[in-house]
């Protein structure tokens, strides 16, 4: 998948799961001190990537290493490579 | 439990009104003034370490969600933990559902300080969500707090209380039906944005 790919469907998540204004969906924003997520907020982030890229996230212990929303980009192209994630895929 | 709630009431009534007398004045605005005995969730901003006992200005029956360090003080806390405080980081989320969800059931209300530690200035922190996951859970009514002018009373690092006003407003409250669509993170991002509202009508025009 497409990195630009990557960082569109990303920012929905954002936009929709979270109501964030797309203007504050940078790479450089930190997912809890600029957008404001707290650790039980991530557990619902995780749900609903998953759901937006159809992948297992939940065990995942990079997840733990996330802070900005640059890191969230590439730990889902970096799946998307081990998991050979093609299309994008929406249930 | 009961009994040392009230304790700490009116422990903390002397803590605000009666030491601080002729140095800090405390002003309390009820824009509801309703209570009907039922537990509600009290949501406030923290600017020092004076806002916990400016909570006793409150006439509601209420423990409050707090952080290790008051059960570290040293009578207090002993106080804190036979009334029933809850300590949020010393329990799994499930228990602290599941205790303050029976409290709240129970008519005690709760009194909470998402920032989870103080700003010590007057921009507010992000807030922390567990409280409304819990209100969105126990469907009961969230009550937005204003504490305005604590912030260098006392100011952090000092226990000196400098001279001047602290005002507490009690906003409007939240019913279950208002917020029911929302999620937790839209819901704590909407208390957050009444009380910064708020504030920033009463500290451009005091």
């Amino acid at each position: 998948m497409a990195q630009k790919e990557i960082i569109k469907m990303t920012n929905e998540v954002f936009e929709e799961a979270f109501e964030i204004e797309s203007q504050k969906l940078t790479p450089e924003a930190n997912i809890f001190n600029d957008l404001g997520l707290d650790s039980l907020d991530v557990v619902d982030l995780v749900v609903a990537l998953q759901k937006k890229f159809g992948v297992q996230i939940r065990n995942d212990e990079r997840v733990r290493n996330i802070r900005t929303l640059g890191d969230i980009y590439g730990f889902i192209d970096a799946l998307g490579e081990e998991n050979k994630l093609s299309l994008p895929r929406e249930n | 439990m009961r009994r040392f709630r009230r304790a700490i009431s009116w422990y903390g009534k002397i803590i605000i009104k009666v030491l601080p007398f002729g140095l800090v004045k405390v002003i309390y605005k009820d824009y509801e003034q309703s209570n009907n005995g039922q537990g509600v969730i009290f949501v406030c901003n923290h600017r020092s370490a004076s806002d916990p006992f400016l909570m006793a200005c409150l006439p509601y029956e209420a423990i409050q969600v707090v952080n290790m360090w008051p059960f570290r003080l040293p009578i207090l806390g002993i106080f804190a933990r036979w009334a029933g405080y809850l300590s949020i980081r010393e329990m799994p989320f499930e228990d602290f559902l599941e205790k303050a969800g029976k409290l709240l059931k129970e008519g005690v209300s709760m009194v909470t300080f998402p920032e989870g530690t103080r700003s010590t200035s007057k921009a507010m922190g992000q807030f922390h969500s567990s409280v409304f996951r819990l209100a969105l859970e126990v469907r009961c009514p969230i009550v937005p707090m204003c504490i305005s002018g604590s912030e260098n009373i006392p100011a952090k690092g000092t226990r000196l209380l400098e001279p001047g006003k602290i005002r507490v407003y009690k906003l409007k409250r939240l019913q279950w039906a208002d917020y029911k669509d929302l999620t937790p993170f839209t819901l704590k991002n909407k208390v957050r944005d009444s009380i910064a509202q708020h504030l920033a009508v009463v500290e451009t025009v005091s």
